[in-house]
């Protein structure tokens, strides 16, 4: 295994990148990543319907706050979202911007999971970008695994 | 000028989307569009084979990206290259606009006044922007039904203050099309006026994946070649210049007569072209001040006027989309308001409006609709002040959906400021 990195956030972490460096050597042919994190969702009504109204007073007109906490349902479950990108040693190669909470992503020069680009893979210093745009429960776990395949020469 | 229909907003499963890019194009043909915006956030993978998919359906594929950040999305159309989206801070979308720039895109705010966190991560526009020149376009219609909605509504109201301020900047809609669910709420479409093509010059081996800035920089030394435009090129140009009318039926378009010249929307009427043709005529053989005072005196009697062209077009799109018969409004705004209302009555079956029940026959069912208005160049309030408007646009008013809405309203046509006035 090329990397397993885990971590913990917290509400405060929303709105931070997380950037995690790691190395690939010569003859790498196809890059696996699973990236999980978890709980997905706040459970706690009284708290998700609190947190609801705050942001109504800061996005929403006075005149139209009480008919959007009449209809905040549809805003329900409030969720996590953490999103992924990657780069390599010579730039961007691609993002996951979705919100399954459990990733299983592939990379090699022919092919790549939807939203990664499908290119060489160089040897260097690769980073994975953590994008923390919203931890709403009081913690958040998160895992991230990568193996290389291919005849490594280390 | 050709209008083609377009869906500037749109994601497939290269990011939260449920469709292909073959099947979000297969359906934006079956809903008559001619070409689409692919801006999945923060990734342009899903273009890769859209050359294909533009050939099998026809369709054309403008490349694109929605920068899905913390403190907004900002959608980008028309980048050779991808810019980095992450170093966007509150305080500085402004350097992120610039690299948009840089790599030949055009960047927009996106559903500016949609929830943010936690119910929409970042849809909230809360960045503060420097200098809104840079900023290319405002999405002031988002989603289905859009001219209904609160948050598009304080959208539209943002473009008309910035208008009002004395920027230039476009307006579009934005379905935000993640699947292809069926829907029945009206669709909006942004109409983008195309010329004919240009020439255009370019460098060998620029924009290829590879290019990067040392690319660039030796392009340079690589011989020119010179082409044609492409239709995805020319799209580009038309929403850059503002050529722009949006609607959720009719396609309105205007365009203004001024000085002896035409100008369509987008563009800008120098202040020169409103001055009255008479007035420098009878300028011949007085000294400067008479000649001065004879045009102001002539101007408060006989103020200059702009002729004004609206041509409302209801066979676009035909059968994908429908109004009760009533009367709409068409409606001239500006910086001064209001500034005229016309009425115009909804084709009857047989393709005729009532003001055009005069014998043009059984010509082509739904022939345009075409209307011409005088409007003073000069405030009718003041003249002497000849302070002149700054924007004009239309818009098209009337029922949809049992709510009395915007139906279509174009981009606008600007006034430049006659030389030595203030902005």
């Amino acid at each position: 295994m090329l990397l397993d990195k885990q971590g913990t956030a917290t509400p405060e972490d929303s709105r931070t990148h997380i950037r995690i460096p790691f190395e690939l050597g010569e003859g790498v042919e196809r890059l696996e990543l699973r990236f999980e994190y978890a709980p997905k969702t706040l459970d706690d009504r009284e708290r998700a319907l609190e947190l609801l109204r705050d942001s109504y007073e800061r996005y929403i007109l006075p005149e139209h706050r009480e008919r959007a906490l009449i209809r905040a349902e549809r805003h329900l479950p409030l969720k996590n979202l953490i999103t992924l990108s990657l780069d390599d040693p010579e730039g961007y190669r691609g993002a996951c911007h979705r919100h399954d909470p459990v990733q299983e992503l592939s990379i090699s020069r022919e092919q790549a999971s939807p939203g990664l680009i499908a290119a060489e893979l160089l040897p260097g210093t690769w980073s994975v970008t953590l994008s923390l745009h919203c931890i709403v429960t009081d913690t958040c776990d998160y895992r991230l695994r990568i193996n290389a395949f291919g005849e490594a020469k280390s | 000028m050709r209008w083609l229909a377009c869906e500037l907003h749109t994601h497939t499963l290269h990011s939260d989307g449920s469709q292909t890019l073959e099947e979000l194009a297969r359906g934006a043909v079956g809903l008559g569009f001619d070409a689409i915006a692919l801006t999945d956030h923060n990734t342009m993978s899903g273009l890769v084979g859209k050359e294909e998919i533009e050939r099998q359906t026809g369709l054309r594929i403008l490349p694109g990206m929605e920068w899905t950040t913390f403190y907004g999305h900002m959608v980008t159309i028309g980048l050779s290259e991808y810019a980095d989206w992450r170093q966007a801070e509150r305080g500085g979308i402004d350097e992120g606009i610039e690299d948009v720039h840089r790599f030949g895109g055009l960047a927009g705010l996106a559903h500016p006044f949609r929830i943010g966190s936690p119910a929409c991560t970042g849809c909230f526009w809360e960045y503060e922007i420097g200098d809104w020149n840079a900023v290319d376009y405002i999405e002031v219609w988002s989603g289905t039904s859009p001219s209904i909605r609160t948050d598009n509504r304080r959208a539209f109201e943002l473009w008309t203050d910035k208008l009002n301020e004395g920027y230039r900047l476009a307006a579009t809609s934005g379905r935000d099309w993640h699947n292809q669910n069926a829907t029945d709420e009206p669709i909006s479409v942004t109409y983008l006026g195309i010329e004919e093509s240009q020439a255009v010059e370019e460098q060998e081996g620029v924009g290829q994946r590879s290019g990067g800035a040392a690319g660039r920089e030796a392009g340079l030394l690589l011989p020119r070649k010179v082409r044609t435009e492409s239709e995805t090129e020319a799209l580009i140009r038309a929403l850059r210049q503002g050529r722009a009318s949006v609607t959720i039926g009719p396609l309105l378009t205007m365009t203004v007569e001024s000085g002896g010249r035409s100008y369509g929307i987008g563009s800008a009427i120098p202040a020169a072209a409103e001055e009255p043709i008479s007035a420098v005529s009878q300028a011949a053989g007085k000294s400067a001040a008479e000649s001065l005072s004879d045009s102001a005196a002539d101007s408060l009697r006989n103020p200059p006027s702009i002729r004004v062209h609206l041509t409302l077009d209801f066979s676009v799109r035909s059968g994908l989309w429908s109004l009760p018969e009533q009367a709409l409004r068409l409606k001239l705004c500006s910086e001064r308001g209001e500034e005229r209302t016309l009425e115009v009555l909804t084709p009857t079956p047989d393709g005729r409006t009532a003001e055009r029940l005069d014998g043009d026959g059984d010509a082509a069912a739904l022939s345009p609709v075409r209307l011409a208005v005088e409007l003073p160049a000069v405030s009718e309030a003041d003249p002497a002040s000849r302070s002149s408007r700054r924007w004009l646009r239309a818009e098209l008013w009337g029922t949809a959906r049992g709510a009395y809405v915007r139906i279509a309203f174009t981009n606008a046509i600007y006034f430049d400021a006659p030389e030595g006035a203030n902005c």
